[in-house]
């Protein structure tokens, strides 16, 4: 076995191992979030263009940190970047719970709850729908930039991976190729915490579900409190 | 009519989230996250002051890190002084991680500078959570590990 593959391997089962040990403490909430905000709809292809996103973020980081061979130079440049991904997804969670607790019209934004009458309306509704499922792509892309110390320790290697390689082309590719195995570690883990909480005898309760999107109007806050702090 | 019982209730969302905001932000202020780090009781060195020392197989293991305070997201130099140690054949190394919390691998491979002083350089990362009690493992080949608990800056 090469050393390269040696290091995918080693990288895809970081990944799978944070998935479980850290990510479902840490962005359990998030998927949980996310979840419910599909509010009963297919979970699978939502949550591939999620995590498809989020692996893309950590790619171009991986490729950026090898790319400079300098961790700590390119994370000072994102921080604002961070900054900004912690408030939008807040802000972006605490809607989409008030559009689940049915407070405010919000659904009809996010494509949720809205049956309309008429063909053309119900088409209408119906590629709205398939902009919300798209819509996930972006997300996770968004997300992808989301602070967080196992992500950091993985693009250290990225970066160290870069310093090591004969040319910068090399490195890029090296850099990128640890974080996808990387990410595409970590989707086990969150993927069996949207299917959990997808589980039907959930969603059958109104109630419980109400108190979802109170769960994600929490989630929201604190991702906006972390912001703030950050 | 329709668009704005809309922007009503935008507005409506919009105060909703100013009013959170300025109360979560009230309820958690930064210092309180770091004082409910429950393994702030593990800590046993203070590395913004200078050296810190353990024992490890009868000898003396002294861990200095800098530049000073220990911030983490900067590159940081790390030096472990081995008094009285045998000459090792492999060289040790210091994993840095935090108690509870798995943050991934992040090992700082050190190099002999001579007179059983070895040299790396390595970064502490942020994590998200706000906690700042952060272990480095100092590994010696053929002896054993010991652990160094501080605190770092954000």
């Amino acid at each position: 076995m090469s050393s390269t593959s040696g290091l995918l391997i080693a990288y895809l089962s970081t990944g799978f191992a944070i998935g479980f040990g850290h990510c479902i403490g840490m962005c359990g909430p998030l998927v949980v979030s996310l979840t419910l905000s599909l509010n009963g709809r297919p979970l699978l292809v939502p949550q591939l263009l999620y995590h498809g996103g989020r692996t893309l973020t950590y790619m171009v980081l991986g490729g950026l940190m090898a790319a400079t061979g300098s961790f700590t130079m390119v994370a000072a440049h994102i921080t604002v970047l961070q900054k900004g991904a912690l408030f939008l997804t807040g802000g972006m969670i605490v809607c989409m719970g008030l559009a689940m607790t049915g407070w405010v019209p919000l659904g009809k934004i996010f494509g949720l709850n809205y049956s309309p009458g008429g063909l053309i309306a119900k088409k209408i509704a119906h590629l709205s729908q398939s902009a919300t499922t798209a819509a996930y792509f972006p997300i996770g892309l968004l997300l992808g930039l989301l602070p967080c110390g196992p992500v950091y320790t993985a693009l250290l290697g990225a970066a160290r991976a870069g310093m090591e390689a004969p040319h910068i082309g090399a490195g890029i590719v090296a850099g990128m190729a640890l974080m996808a195995a990387f990410g595409l570690g970590t989707i086990p883990a969150l993927f069996l915490v949207a299917k959990l909480v997808d589980l039907g005898w959930l969603k059958a309760r109104a109630k419980i579900y109400q108190l979802g999107a109170l769960v994600m109007i929490g989630v929201g806050i604190y991702f906006i409190v972390a912001a703030w702090r950050y | 009519m329709h668009g704005k019982l809309l922007a009503v209730d935008l507005l409506k969302v919009v105060l909703f989230g100013l009013l959170m905001l300025l109360f979560g932000t009230g309820w958690i202020p930064a210092d309180r996250a770091f004082a409910a780090d429950k393994y702030r009781v593990l800590i046993n060195c203070d590395l913004h002051q200078g050296d810190c020392q353990q024992t490890l197989g009868g000898h003396k293991v002294i861990l200095m890190v800098t530049p000073r305070p220990v911030t983490a997201m900067t590159d940081l130099t790390f030096r472990v002084t081995f008094e009285g140690a045998p000459a090792m054949d492999k060289p040790p190394y210091i994993d840095l991680g935090m108690p509870g919390m798995n943050m991934g691998k992040n090992q700082v491979q050190l190099k002999s500078i001579g007179n059983g002083v070895y040299q790396g350089r390595g970064v502490i990362v942020r994590c998200k959570s706000g906690r700042r009690t952060w272990r480095a493992s100092v590994t010696c080949p053929g002896i054993g590990t010991t652990d160094f608990i501080f605190d770092v800056v954000y």
